[in-house]
């Protein structure tokens, strides 16, 4: 590229200062989102008497035995299993339920299709915190309450505007023509979604399923308002329990939480261009 | 053939009574797979109408009404507003909420769009940055609370080893115990999250012409001048969007403050979800719906006052991202 014409001294020193503090800025926000990161995971491989005395020293023997103590003395497995079983029948559940109806709305035109869209795309900016009462309530009168069907019906349903946001996105981008043509060779209405729509919108599908997956995984309000006994506690749930069931080994409730936190982090490292993909698919619009 | 006939039968229909439905689109007809059509929209509405058409209605209606869910309800018109507002605890978590907000939009959001700025330039290892600043993101809001209990603690926490260990020993706190640093230290651990918002302000910049830099760096102007004079201007959309966003998150906080130190030392950290936690518990479904009111209530008064202060109209769909 041309260098500019007219650069003075001060120009060239607000370039250097701009670059500097570029880096300065990148490792500043480094330091201060994974710091604690990096010592929560240090932290969970040492004893407890090291962890007391020295906040920032490695440790002389790294504890590997706090991860088993974690395994055992938290039921985490149990834990894992519950949280297992609603993310992926929530995941399952909620993307067929969206994709079923953003298909009607993105293929099909009918009177009020956009209002319709709109209504249920602008049910995110409802804050579900708001409506604790009415959905404990609707789970008790369904006689689901504290079961993992309950928390699966529930999180299905909070994830809808979402989901159809995001599949009515993919689906509008597919050429009609594929439609048209199997139309033709006496594809059903069914058909054609099953067989060509569905398929075609898999990147949208994976995109909503994670955004879904990670929902579920995290998700503590509903389950604890939703749920009361150790049967249908989910992992987030358990958590909560961990001050006291590690009263004495601190160390080892810190490797319980390093270990709750691995499967939405894998979820990440594979699928982070999907769901940066899902984030940015209604930005060039801003 | 039968669906020909049906077919005909739904023309005739809408040629009869067009003028009626559909004076300006006089091409709008039944569509043929009507049925089909509400087939696949039946359970897409059964659970939009079940969680969140009836809740809504739900939570305004009872907002004005005592009850503890085994008595009858009893009519109490603004009782329930009147009490909360009436009540310290209640105007306090109103306040943190609308500081949660503030911080969020004015802070966070700025932070946001500083670190969108320098990765748009594509620094070495830019995406990997991207990348790595929305991880936390994935990450539940409990352990990530777990976490700042630990970091936070007042005996051996990290922040106060830190402290010590620069000799700054004067300044070490009960951080979340502290009347004064427990509300600023609950800010502080989700202010330096900016991922999200980070991840969405670059896809629109990425999405400025390069040759508007180019053109702006040939006439002289310097790194500064281009972000400010270009940027910054070209990004108001994504910017107040995000504001918006950022502004209604901070109205509905909860979530970690309820984890890290719920609501306490006495209130101070409180917000309003706490408040209607604690009634909910106490069965008192009324005033926790009037909570809930007024928490769907202002999120939205956020939303609308932004809109209008920067006159731009955007439809829900945009509002999300």
């Amino acid at each position: 590229m041309k260098k500019s014409i007219n650069r003075s001294g001060s120009h060239i020193a607000i370039q250097a200062a701009a670059k500097t503090g570029k880096w300065f800025y990148i490792l500043f926000f480094l330091v201060i989102t994974f710091l604690p990161l990096v010592w929560l995971v240090i932290s969970s491989f040492k004893t407890n008497f090291e962890f007391e005395t020295q906040a920032f020293a490695l440790p002389k023997v790294w504890m590997w035995s706090n991860y088993k103590n974690a395994m055992s003395m938290a039921g985490l497995p149990r834990l894992f299993m519950n949280s297992i079983i609603v993310a992926a029948s929530t995941t399952i559940v909620n993307t067929l339920v969206a994709s079923m109806g953003a298909f009607a709305i993105a293929r099909e035109t009918f009177r009020f299709q956009n209002l319709l869209l709109n209504i249920i795309v602008a049910g995110v900016l409802i804050p579900i915190i708001a409506l604790m009462v009415p959905f404990f309530k609707l789970v008790n009168g369904f006689g689901i309450y504290d079961t993992l069907f309950g928390l699966i019906v529930t999180y299905s349903a909070i994830n809808i505007p979402i989901s159809v946001f995001l599949i009515h996105g993919f689906m509008g981008s597919i050429p009609r023509e594929l439609e048209e043509a199997a139309v033709i060779d006496g594809c059903s209405f069914s058909q054609r979604f099953s067989k060509i729509v569905f398929p075609l919108t898999k990147p949208g599908l994976v995109t909503a399923g994670t955004f879904v997956f990670i929902f579920c995984w995290n998700e503590f309000i509903y389950a604890m308002l939703l749920t009361s006994s150790e049967v249908s506690r989910t992992l987030q749930l358990g958590i909560r329990f961990f001050r006291s069931q590690f009263v004495v080994d601190y160390t080892s409730m810190l490797a319980a939480i390093v270990i709750t936190m691995i499967p939405t982090i894998l979820v990440y490292v594979f699928l982070h261009d999907r769901i940066i993909s899902g984030l940015t698919s209604g930005a060039v619009k801003g | 053939m039968h669906s020909v006939e049906k077919v005909l039968a739904a023309r005739g229909l809408v040629a009869k009574t067009g003028p009626r439905f559909s004076g300006d689109r006089p091409m709008v007809k039944r569509n043929k797979n009507w049925k089909q059509i509400i087939l696949f929209l039946l359970p897409v509405l059964t659970l939009f109408l079940l969680y969140f058409v009836y809740p809504l209605i739900f939570v305004f209606v009872t907002s004005f009404t005592e009850w503890n869910g085994i008595s009858a309800m009893q009519f109490k018109g603004l009782g329930n507003y009147k009490r909360l507002f009436l009540s310290d605890t209640f105007r306090l978590s109103f306040r943190n909420n609308i500081l949660w907000a503030l911080v969020l939009g004015l802070v966070q959001i700025p932070l946001a769009a500083g670190m969108a700025m320098v990765l748009a330039r594509k620094p070495r290892g830019w995406k990997t940055f991207r990348t790595i600043y929305f991880l936390p993101n994935v990450i539940s809001q409990v352990a990530l609370a777990m976490m700042w209990l630990a970091v936070y603690n007042a005996e051996y926490g990290m922040l106060n080893g830190l402290l010590n260990s620069v000799g700054l020993e004067q300044l070490t706190h009960n951080w979340l115990g502290e009347y004064e640093t427990a509300f600023p230290a609950v800010i502080f651990q989700q202010l330096f999250y900016i991922g999200y918002f980070m991840i969405v302000i670059l896809a629109s910049r990425m999405g400025i012409p390069e040759s508007f830099y180019e053109a702006a760096e040939i006439d002289g102007a310097n790194v500064l001048q281009q972000e400010a004079h270009i940027t910054i201007p070209m990004l108001r959309g994504i910017l107040v969007t995000t504001m918006t966003l950022a502004m209604a998150f901070g109205m509905r906080h909860f979530e970690s403050t309820y984890l890290m130190t719920n609501g306490g030392p006495a209130h101070q950290t409180s917000v309003m979800g706490i408040v209607l936690y604690r009634n909910l518990e106490a069965l008192r479904f009324g005033e926790a719906n009037a909570i809930g009111t007024i928490l769907i209530v202002t999120g939205g008064v956020v939303i609308a006052l932004l809109r209008w202060f920067f006159g731009r109209k955007a439809s829900a769909s945009e509002t999300v991202q």
